[in-house]
């Protein structure tokens, strides 16, 4: 009997070992099957744009991937055409520089704002920062999400 | 009651949101529930002789909380993350099972009409911090109100502080409880939840000029615009400053720590995070030097068998406790022989749980536990990874940095890698502040992986064959 319920108590207590295991095991899994859907996501980029305030064109809430030069303006040829009738045919460029954005005015007539303070020369951005076109007003976003 | 009003053209939008199954994380947990159940079994039979559950209505209890928990995030339908939970109840259930192993009355309170044991009341504060998680997780909404307040709450963490240094009692030489009423809780632990809301809204807010607007000291070596990290500077001293006198030595390195590690993620400069060891080995040894407690703890650690009964006691029993544990250790129950009626470690509940994990559970046990940690860890840096904005991805990722360097810090300090220090390991070591304050880490980050609700399924596409014969039809 003594020896039983030796062998039994061996047999539970290793059995919760390795059911810990098991269970940290599954988490891995998780993680691992996550890792990869990131990784193979689309979605992965630089970062993005969400337009927050709208008049017309972008509509409100629509969302722009970003390169990493991306021109903002009326001109048809911008990455980001923005409609508004505040906003110059090349008014902004956002640029990608190994660490940060950057955001610089083109000479615009209305100007180009960040967090409602003028923009003059080349600026840095932090993701979260809103840049005001005209009267369109766009949130930096880190990409993915 | 919910869903999209087909009958009328525009959809309406759901008044009370769609459920969204979790089957990943109902499967964790129940996993987890079933190793636990296992454990308690070895525990019971070790006990009683007999195949049955050591406590079967407190693991009962507990799992009943884990799926009130799951069904609450089930209900309010958003898309959080699903490994955290699991993780956490890992790590609060191997605690449980402790607390259940150890004598009981380490510590009795009495709550309403029942007097509680050591389990008993590990059991209440692991209810209260689920609900604290789960009420996080689905009530933090908008984190407007933590990045725009920040330094009403540092002023917050560090008046809370100041009140524990005045009016707080002493327990082993030292302020750091405070007590209201029936209810004690030690500030410092919530005060590192503070300190990462503050350090990621400041560093947020000043990344760019942080990282970018460099200031030259000497040569190729740079370092950020000093007077943009006066406040924080200022704010890491005082914190700093109150916890040493109060010699919560733990709680001064791991805030210093996480200060360093969000540092660093803010500005991504190793140059900074070398100054900043560099500092931090200057200010140790003032400290040394100027603090007779601070040179026992470098002693103790140094040899604690030059003073085996006095101040290297419990460091001496942990490491024993560790040896006879070996690679899969006694079992649970059958460790920690009493020595003259009482416990070798009589910090055994709070301080040096790893050590008992590590005596009755083996390696195997303890590296299980630490995987587990490490598994929040890379939930916490994924989350922040993935979140839209620098204030939210350095919270998550301060959060994780928190849990992952407080359960490195004690447990290097119990296996003699680095001075012990008194700080509770998270989710396990016994304690309400410990297990309130991590469970708020764990809500803000449920609540910082939230992707919205789930997006309506798209209409369903008319099927083929009908189009066709209407088609024909009207031909």
């Amino acid at each position: 009997m003594d020896a039983g319920l030796n062998l039994a108590l061996w047999i539970l207590r290793l059995a919760f070992l390795a059911l810990l295991w098991l269970a940290l095991a599954l988490m891995a899994r998780a993680l691992l099957r996550d890792v990869r859907a990131a990784t193979r996501d689309p979605a992965a980029m630089l970062g993005r744009l969400v337009v927050t305030a709208s008049g017309g064109q972008p509509v409100m809430g629509s969302v722009f991937a970003l390169d990493a030069v991306t021109t903002l303006g009326r001109d048809l040829g911008s990455s980001v055409v923005v409609d508004d009738p505040y906003a110059s045919a090349n008014h902004a460029v956002l640029t990608f520089r190994g660490r940060s954005w950057y955001v610089e005015d083109l000479g615009s007539t209305n100007g180009t704002f960040v967090n409602g303070a003028p923009v003059g020369g080349l600026t840095a951005l932090g993701y979260g920062d809103e840049i005001q076109v005209g009267e369109v007003r766009l949130r930096l976003e880190r990409g993915r999400g | 009651m919910t869903g999209v009003d087909a009958g009328r053209g525009a959809p309406v939008l759901p008044a009370f949101p769609r459920p969204r199954a979790r089957p990943r994380e109902l499967g964790l947990l129940a996993g987890v529930g079933v190793a636990l159940a296992v454990g308690s079994l070895s525990l019971g039979l070790y006990r009683t002789g007999r195949l049955e559950l050591a406590d079967p209505a407190g693991l009962a209890l507990y799992a009943a909380g884990l799926l009130v928990a799951h069904l609450v995030l089930v209900l309010a339908g958003r898309r959080v993350d699903e490994i955290l939970l699991p993780a956490a109840a890992f790590l609060g259930g191997v605690g449980l099972l402790l607390m259940q192993r150890l004598p009981q009355d380490l510590v009795v309170q009495e709550v309403g009409p029942w007097t509680l044991g050591l389990g008993g009341l590990q059991l209440l504060w692991l209810g209260v911090a689920l609900l604290v998680a789960t009420t996080v997780a689905v009530g933090l909404r908008s984190d407007r109100w933590l990045r725009l307040y920040k330094y009403t709450w540092a002023a917050a963490g560090l008046v809370l502080l100041a009140l524990t240094f005045v009016f707080g009692s002493e327990v082993n030489g030292s302020r750091l409880t405070i007590e209201i009423g029936p209810v004690s809780g030690q500030p410092s632990e919530l005060l590192k939840v503070i300190l990462v809301v503050f350090f990621a809204a400041y560093l947020a807010e000043n990344r760019v000029l942080l990282a970018d607007a460099r200031v030259r000291l000497l040569g190729p070596i740079s370092v950020p615009p000093l007077p943009y990290l006066a406040p924080i500077a200022a704010m890491l001293a005082l914190a700093l400053g109150i916890v040493v006198i109060q010699r919560d030595l733990g709680a001064a390195l791991l805030f210093y720590a996480v200060f360093l590690g969000l540092l660093f993620l803010a500005t991504g400069r190793l140059i900074d995070v070398i100054l900043g060891l560099l500092l931090f080995a200057v200010g140790f040894a003032a400290l040394a030097a100027l603090f007779p407690h601070v040179q026992d703890r470098i002693a103790v650690w140094l040899d604690p068998w030059a003073d085996p009964l006095g101040s290297g006691y419990q460091l001496v029993q942990a490491l024993h406790a560790f040896a006879r544990g070996g690679l899969v250790g006694t079992g649970l129950g059958a460790g920690l022989p009493e020595v003259a009626g009482r416990l070798p470690i009589p910090a055994v509940h709070t301080d040096f749980p790893l050590a008992a994990i590590g005596e009755e559970l083996g390696m195997v046990g303890v590296v299980a536990v630490l995987a587990a940690y490490l598994v929040i860890v890379e939930r916490g840096l994924r989350i922040a990874a993935s979140s839209r904005d620098d204030f939210r991805a350095l919270l998550a990722a301060g959060l994780a940095l928190v849990v992952g360097l407080q359960a490195a810090i004690i447990a290097g300090g119990n296996l003699k890698l680095i001075p012990l220090t008194g700080i509770t390991l998270p989710f396990v070591s016994y304690g309400g502040s410990s297990l309130l304050a991590n469970a708020l880490v764990v809500g803000i980050l449920l609540a910082l992986s939230d992707r919205g609700p789930a997006p309506l399924r798209p209409p369903r596409p008319p099927r083929l064959g009908r189009l066709r014969r209407r088609g024909e039809a009207s031909r």
